[in-house]
């Protein structure tokens, strides 16, 4: 895979404080299309390691290549403008527009005007903000969810492969805030920035992070995927900083797919309530799916249902809630099974096709590994 | 409850145009209006003289004061810039009239002339610059960091950032600063005539020496519509400059 932001050895040492280093040592490849998100206690250096990618603060020493050039030997101005830049106060500028914001760097790039409207346009599309409704308006007008979604749209404004984002969720309230996670999660899947994400929330580097990057007190403790440092945390600091509950966090990081038994045993609803009454004595089992042609979910029958006259299952399916999306993680999914004192939990796809079903074991097993 | 059925624009319009009616009164009963109409080529003059002041004063201000502002600002010299403001703000608290004297006074020796319409000019001049080096320097000050790191972050130079981001930002305020020096300047105005700068001084000043009500106010009246004329034509400038998205009045958010 390429590499697309390299560190090398990238210290950094305020004038004043010749004694500390802010940044020590730091070394890390983030290849093509991830997001890695620096964490770390307060202190730690990592706005300051975010900051020196675009050079609004000069390293001491090191180096920071993109894309395999080193950014030392770019023009400042101009490295800037291919980096998206978000910041946690978002920043628009009060006396532009929501276009003209966008427009900001497209113009300062020489774009005509018909090609910066159309992506100012795509960009409040993707970011769900319907254009002829927000085009023309100003900051103030806007809510701190969507002046933050502005701010995203504004750093991808001349679609720059990398963007730097620090705690761009942070002021946003937890509601809103795992809607942005979410959303922005959606879009990174389509535009596959590569991106370096600062964060004080450890959940939100373990939810948006492909690589977490771990500071204390300037240097690398960890660098990994979120599954890896919860399942091999690389010392007590990293523990401790996880948390007690870091097993449970990995149940945010999984999926329900994972975890799950799949192609489970499902009748069709036309087959006859005998063989169905059949299955459920041969496979030892209270309940059973019942699904149409296409494998899609209709509810599920037990002895009880059969115990009336039907010529066929369908008839006598009762409908049933307790199914979930693939795509769901861990933690919704046993959430689900415990607030609803669910045996088991049915997983389907986006179309409602049955893939598995999952039940605690199935949990109790994937968190074992 | 008949007074609730007034809009709100007819109460403020009713005081304006009760003092509009009794100054007019007042200005027609005790001759200014016949004074004027007899000495109509005069009162051109003088009026002409005294635009002239205030214009000339307040173009040099402006230019002076924002420079000025601005470039406290900048980085280098905003560790001189307590210092400015502090002369600045101690500046601000002198009398117009003292001002007026000290231009009379200190002029004559640095060699010019105290007395004619540059004196006169370069005292109005230090009467308005204050307020908007103030504001300027205030309203660029108080342009959020936030924005500034976004407009670094982004690849604006600082000329860009200057231009695009802080000036336009800091209108409002540098606006107001501007407001207030004109204020200052067209009511100072007239004591240019005490230093021989002309002006519509001439006849309040006449007026007062020979007690007669109809000559000061044929000079006092047209000095307050100018006042207000200017007033009005700034407001409406900064309407027109001043971004929809900063002007205080505009839009609830959503």
């Amino acid at each position: 895979m390429n590499i697309m932001l390299k560190l090398e050895n990238v210290t950094k040492i305020y004038p004043g404080a010749e004694h500390i280093k802010a940044v020590d040592e730091l070394s890390f490849d983030l290849p093509e299309g991830e997001i890695c998100t620096v964490v770390g206690p307060s202190g730690c250096g990592k706005t300051t390691a975010m900051k020196m990618i675009n050079r609004l603060i000069p390293m001491t020493s090191g180096k920071i290549y993109i894309d395999g050039q080193n950014i030392n030997r770019l023009d400042t101005i101009e490295l800037r403008r291919n980096i998206g830049y978000v910041i946690q106060n978002i920043g628009l500028f009060p006396n532009m527009t929501i276009a003209e914001n966008i427009a900001v760097v497209p113009k300062m790039k020489g774009w005509d005007k018909d090609r910066i409207t159309e992506r100012a346009e795509s960009l409040l599309e993707l970011i769900n903000l319907p254009p002829e409704e927000f085009m023309d308006r100003y900051p103030k007008e806007l809510s701190g969810g969507q002046q933050q979604r502005i701010g995203v749209a504004r750093a991808m404004a001349v679609d720059p492969p990398t963007m730097l984002m620090d705690e761009p969720f942070g002021a946003i309230d937890p509601i809103n805030r795992e809607h942005l996670q979410n959303e922005f999660l959606k879009i990174q899947e389509k535009v596959k920035k590569t991106i370096v994400f600062v964060t004080h929330d450890i959940d939100e580097a373990i939810k948006m992070g492909d690589k977490i990057c771990l500071l204390k007190a300037g240097k690398l403790v960890q660098f990994a995927a979120p599954e890896t440092m919860l399942t091999e945390p690389a010392n007590d600091f990293v523990r401790d900083f996880l948390g007690g509950d870091r097993t449970l966090k990995r149940l945010n990081l999984l999926k329900l797919k994972a975890a799950m038994k799949p192609d489970p045993p499902v009748i069709m609803q036309g087959e006859s309530p005998e063989k169905a009454k059949a299955m459920l004595t041969e496979l030892k089992v209270d309940n059973l799916i019942v699904v149409d042609a296409e494998k899609r979910l209709l509810g599920y029958v037990n002895h009880e249902a059969l115990e009336k006259q039907a010529d066929e299952v369908g008839k006598v399916t009762r409908s049933t809630d307790s199914f979930m999306l693939a795509s769901s993680s861990l933690k919704d999914g046993l959430s689900e099974i415990f607030t609803h004192d669910l045996g088991c939990l049915i997983v389907v796809d986006d179309d409602k096709k049955v893939l598995g079903i999952l039940d605690t074991e199935d949990i109790r097993e994937i968190l074992r590994r | 409850m008949e007074a609730r059925a007034f809009s709100p624009v007819l109460k403020k319009l009713i005081p304006v145009l009760l003092t509009i009616i009794i100054v007019a009164g007042l200005y027609k009963f005790y001759g200014a209006w016949a004074y004027t109409t007899k000495n109509l080529a005069e009162f051109f003059r003088l009026t002409w003289e005294h635009l002239v002041l205030v214009i000339i004063s307040m173009a040099a201000a402006v230019i002076v004061g924002v420079g000025l502002g601005t470039l406290m600002t900048r980085k280098g010299f905003d560790r001189l810039s307590p210092a400015i403001m502090g002369v600045v703000n101690v500046w601000q608290s002198f009398p117009s009239l003292g001002v007026i004297a000290l231009a009379y006074g200190f002029l004559p020796i640095l060699g010019l002339s105290g007395i004619g319409v540059v004196p006169a000019l370069i005292a109005l001049f230090f009467n308005a610059v204050a307020p908007i080096v103030r504001n300027t320097y205030a309203g660029i000050e108080a342009v959020g960091s936030d924005v500034i790191e976004a407009a670094t972050g982004m690849g604006m130079n600082p000329k860009q950032i200057l231009f695009r981001i802080e000036l336009p930002n800091a209108l409002p305020v540098i606006m107001g600063g501007i407001r207030t020096s004109t204020a200052i300047i067209v009511g100072t105005a007239p004591l240019a005539f005490l230093i021989g700068g002309g002006g519509l001084g001439f006849w309040i000043f006449t007026g007062i020496a020979l007690m007669d009500m109809g000559i000061m106010m044929a000079g006092a009246v047209p000095v307050a519509l100018i006042a207000m004329i200017f007033d009005f034509i700034l407001a409406r400038l900064e309407h027109i400059i001043v971004s929809p998205g900063i002007r205080a009045e505009a839009f609830q958010a959503v």
